[in-house]
């Protein structure tokens, strides 16, 4: 399956994926729940969040589309499908909430 | 043999029709939870402190650990795709047992988040955020357990005299198991944290 790498090779990139995923995770919360910014920084401290969980879970799905679902691995076709999508999908999300209106 | 499983290979990019098949199904899919997320996001930009009430009635911790079970899911279905093409039927079965395992502890989780809503009189109809909450995370859910019936079937034929050995079959199966875990990726943060 993956060019010249053996089981073994690719249970270790697994194991580091998920690894790697625990870790984003949690940093996830902690950057959301524990994370606080001065007042009076007023509605850039939501930008701040939205765009640090957005890269934190770009991250995570990045990892999971390049190493388990082997994007890396398979015809670079494959990359267009799910590339495209996900930029727009992350834009959509970036620009509606730090353009899109009013913010806490 | 059904083209949408067929392992023949498309003459002009050389990918199987039935990965290609899939990807492209996620790539719609993607978009379908995109409309979602779009309309959570200018609604909220409208209701701020609706969808700051709402935010803070949600169980974290419980979706933290949720976000912990599809993520061990997701090893696993890699784990069992490995295995079954290296013929290694015993760590198929375990691999794939466990996935199935992790996406009904994710079931029964979302259940008591359910249920605990609706005993404190909280419906989709309560807000536009818990309207939202309960459509998009109900869609994600309604997608568990559409993953859940064919990793269910590929488990159990591998239990029978003539066993399971499309390993690729279940790589085009893994890719939406995979695509799940992706969704609760960024439903999380945005419904339960980052908001």
């Amino acid at each position: 399956m993956g060019a010249g790498m053996t089981a073994a090779d690719m249970q270790k990139s697994y194991i580091k994926v998920f690894s790697a995923l625990m870790v984003f995770t949690l940093l996830t919360v902690v950057a959301a729940k524990f994370l606080h910014f001065p007042e009076s920084w007023g509605g850039l401290s939501t930008v701040l969040h939205v765009t640090i969980g957005l890269i934190i879970a770009i991250a995570k799905a990045w990892m999971v589309v390049y190493v388990f679902m082997h994007i890396k691995f398979d015809n670079p076709y494959l990359r267009v499908f799910i590339y495209i999508p996900l930029f727009l999908f992350c834009v959509l999300v970036f620009a509606l909430t730090v353009l899109g209106g009013p913010t806490l | 043999m059904s083209s949408a499983l067929s392992l023949a290979h498309e003459p002009v990019t050389g990918i199987r029709h039935g990965k290609l098949g899939m990807w492209i199904f996620l790539a719609s899919e993607v978009m379908f939870f995109s409309g979602f997320f779009t309309a959570f996001i200018i609604l909220r930009n409208s209701n701020l402190s609706v969808f700051a009430h709402g935010a803070s009635e949600l169980n974290w911790p419980l979706a933290a650990l949720n976000t912990v079970n599809l993520i061990v899911s997701s090893l696993t279905m890699a784990m069992a795709i490995l295995s079954l093409e290296h013929g290694n039927k015993s760590k198929f079965q375990l691999y794939l047992g466990i996935t199935f395992l992790c996406a009904c502890g994710f079931l029964v989780i979302k259940y008591i988040e359910y249920t605990a809503k609706f005993s404190h009189g909280i419906y989709p109809g309560t807000s536009s955020f818990f309207g939202l909450y309960f459509t998009m995370t109900g869609f994600h859910a309604l997608h568990v357990i559409g993953g859940m019936i064919p990793i269910g079937w590929m488990l159990a034929k591998s239990f029978t005299k003539r066993g399971y050995h499309d390993w690729e079959r279940v790589e085009i199966l893994g890719l939406y198991w995979h695509f799940v875990d992706l969704v609760w990726i960024f439903l999380f943060p945005v419904l339960y944290l980052i908001f």
